[in-house]
């Protein structure tokens, strides 16, 4: 959102008579004056977690993130609770929804809390929780278990050139496509003109004005070669790439290839639309394979990993967790030997087996148990590895808002793609002035 | 007032004891604020306390890069915020959405409350069974909306397009305009019953004596409703309009969940919302709910001073 919002140099104190008159009314109103001067103490200032320290930890480690729909944080705590012996791990579930859960967590490190050793954040919060001072910084933990680990994976714990989490599971989107009717896509440009050939032909996705649009678009975005900000962190949006992902998205919506309903799609429309059998293509996360095979389109569909744009290269953006370690932690050692336990090749199989949920171990995609339980292992391997984190951002919300509206405002016929890519650049330079 | 004229000894003001019950009256003030103080001071607490803590914020920018970290602003997050494009749009959607739906839910409403007036047999279940859509969270039957108009496989538009009607192909909640009427039509599903419901009590108060007297007179049951019914149930559909006008005006839950405000139908406190708890903009967000607040406000005084005027005969009658 654009509220003109000014850049905030936080050490001048504004003193001009209308702060003064509106001082008095505060000050009437309020008991004590709150605020005032902070010491900074920012992502500079964070302690290191030891990696060696692990093997040495006792105690309880607490981990607290969202509900735990598939059973992975309390089974993994169940886990290593039993093959440590001396820690004793415990899940905590902080949040009904990853936006509670969010909420919750900041405001136990805000308040400094020692009640979680351990947070499982989504892979955008990470940079948003460094900046802060919020979490230990584990680089040479991470450094030391890089061989284990999926290089992109690692790339979104990443913010300063230090790492701030290790990842637990990923999530990358796949196409899923029914092989009677359309063919494997290799390109986004073939995969649209395939959709439009027949009425039952269409490609449904998540074009909903949230989140999950800001992913669909960076998908096509990545893979056209454009970016949102650069390794700098400059803001590199308004480019030809932007306006060629999104001239080729409304064109989609124009001539048929998708249906104009995705703009009301987020994730479980979108599959259940798909499993109407009227459509060809659909842009979804791994746990929709699960969901597709108990209906009448399991013989028919086929999963394939996200397209290559033509010229260009499969990209693809990044879902997933990692496992944080609070700044407040009483028990640090502790929480380094749970993500030594979750990241170890042998577990992260069973992440795979018995979650269903997406390795960041390379080896374990091409494991025979995980392949029988996830036939698609291997294109979503392609996925992950081809994909990219969101932009690393503090203020990452803000970015994605900029990001979904004006992309929602040019798909749905609100605004020109000229109009939009000049705003969307501007947004984001506020919001990063903001921070 | 009620106190003055039951007191026994209670002289004319101009006679000659007049200060000694002056004194007295002091007493009795004194008396009744310090028996009043508990229920002020925890009304204060509750109402007062986190009003006056959310315009201290809205004063002041925060940090977001670290924490507690702040600076005095003044009236810059509100100047920010009346200056924005955003700010205004919300505005307009949120009373567009307040007008269309209170008027509806009024005139259905009242509709509603005639019928249930009626006596017939299982009035008293037909009473409870109306209320059930105000029973459901918000949430769940904003969901259950959204799913009702899915284009292709929703209830509502599926219907449509077996009849041959307009509207079986819109994408009803990608448009603007129908994004509005979806919004408007699933506030009106659930709060109706709770207007209905205080018509109705109005419409008990009623005394059937009236009517007799009416149709004594030869007067039309249309005449009836428009002359009697209506202007003595005046004050019980203004109570209603207030309450819904307020909640209307304060509207979250349903474009949050329907369209993410897209289309035309964000609102004043999902703006709010978005730099408080997405954003973390405190400052920014707390101005924004501040400015929700007096809107409402300036709406209720204005609805009590010019609407409730009957609310205010009421009471002078009662004396």
């Amino acid at each position: 959102m654009d509220l003109n919002r000014p850049a905030l140099p936080l050490h001048n104190k504004a003193a001009n008579k209308t702060a003064l008159a509106a001082t008095a009314l505060a000050a009437a109103l309020l008991l004590s004056a709150c605020g005032g001067g902070v010491a900074p103490q920012g992502a500079e200032q964070a302690a290191a977690a030891d990696p060696s320290s692990g093997a040495n930890a006792s105690g309880n480690v607490n981990i607290c993130g969202v509900k735990d729909a598939s059973g992975i944080y309390k089974g993994t705590a169940e886990a290593f609770t039993k093959a440590n012996g001396k820690v004793t791990a415990k899940y905590t579930e902080i949040g009904a929804t990853t936006d509670e859960a969010r909420t919750q967590i900041v405001q136990r490190l805000e308040g400094k809390s020692t009640e979680c050793d351990l947070f499982v954040t989504d892979v955008i919060w990470t940079s948003e929780f460094a900046s802060q001072g919020w979490l230990l910084d584990q680089t040479k933990l991470v450094e030391a278990n890089k061989d284990r680990l999926i290089p992109s994976t690692v790339e979104t714990t990443k913010y300063q050139d230090k790492y701030w989490g290790s990842p637990f599971f990923t999530n990358a989107g796949l196409i899923y496509y029914q092989k009677d009717k359309v063919a494997k896509p290799e390109t986004w440009q073939q995969l649209y003109t395939e959709a439009a050939k027949a009425p039952g032909n269409g490609f449904v996705y998540q074009g909903k004005q949230y989140e999950g649009l800001t992913v669909n678009f960076l998908e096509m975005l990545y893979s056209a070669g454009g970016e949102v900000l650069d390794d700098q962190g400059n803001v590199k949006i308004d480019s030809d790439e932007t306006r060629e992902v999104l001239n080729f998205m409304t064109e989609g919506l124009k001539n048929g290839s998708a249906d104009r309903a995705v703009l009301t799609y987020n994730e479980d429309p979108a599959r259940l639309a798909y499993e109407s059998g009227n459509f060809g293509y659909q842009r979804n996360w791994p746990h929709v394979y699960r969901l597709l095979n108990a209906t009448p389109l399991a013989s028919s569909f086929a999963v394939a990993p996200l397209p290559a744009w033509e010229g260009g290269k499969a990209s693809g953006v990044l879902g997933g967790w990692n496992l944080a370690i609070s700044a407040h932690s009483t028990n640090q050692a502790g929480a380094v030997a749970f993500i030594d336990f979750a990241t170890t090749p042998d577990w992260q199989k069973h992440v795979a087996m018995d979650f269903s949920q997406a390795p960041v171990n390379e080896a374990a995609y091409s494991d025979p148990g995980v392949l029988q339980k996830m036939p698609f292992a291997t294109e979503l391997l392609a996925s992950v590895k081809a994909a990219k984190p969101r932009p690393i951002s503090p203020v990452y919300p803000q970015i994605s808002q900029a990001i979904y509206k004006n992309v929602y405002a040019v798909l749905s016929g609100t605004a020109s793609t000229e109009d939009a890519v000049k705003k969307m650049a501007e947004e984001i330079t506020t919001a990063k002035a903001s921070f | 007032m009620a106190l003055k004229t039951i007191q026994p000894g209670s002289a004319p003001p101009h006679a000659p004891s007049a200060p000694k019950t002056n004194a007295r009256d002091r007493a009795e003030r004194r008396l009744a604020f310090r028996m009043t103080a508990p229920s002020l001071i925890l009304m204060a607490l509750v109402a007062a306390v986190p009003i006056g803590y959310a315009l201290w914020l809205s004063l002041n920018q925060y940090s977001v890069r670290t924490a507690g970290l702040s600076r005095f602003v003044g009236l810059e997050n509100y100047i920010n915020a009346l200056a924005s494009h955003e700010w205004w749009a919300a505005f307009g959607q949120t009373f567009l959405f307040a007008g269309l739906s209170v008027t509806l839910e009024l005139i259905l409403g009242t509709a509603m409350a005639l019928l249930l007036n009626l006596a017939f047999k299982g009035r008293a279940v037909l009473r409870t069974v109306v209320l059930l859509p105000y029973a459901i969270v918000t949430v769940v039957s904003a969901i259950t909306w959204q799913t009702m108009f899915q284009p292709n496989l929703g209830l509502v538009t599926n219907v449509l397009s077996a009849l041959g009607l307009p509207g079986g192909d819109v994408v009803w909640l990608g448009e603007h305009g129908y994004a509005m009427a979806v919004i408007v039509l699933a506030d009106v599903w659930k709060t109706t019953p709770f207007a209905a419901l205080i018509i109705l009590a109005g419409l008990q108060v009623i005394s059937s004596e009236t009517y007799e007297a009416a149709e004594l007179d030869g007067a039309s049951k249309w005449q009836t409703f428009l002359h009697i019914t209506l202007p003595l149930l005046r004050p019980a559909i203004v109570l209603a309009a207030i309450f819904r006008t307020l909640d209307a005006l304060r509207v979250f839950d349903l474009p949050f969940v329907l369209t993410r405000g897209a289309n035309g139908t964000e609102s004043m406190s999902m703006l709010a919302y978005t730099e408080l708890r997405e954003n973390r903009l405190v400052g920014e967000g707390s101005a924004l709910s501040i400015l929700t607040f007096l809107t409402v406000m300036v709406v209720s005084v204005i609805y009590i001073r010019f609407g409730g005027g009957n609310i205010r005969d009421v009471a002078k009658e009662e004396q």
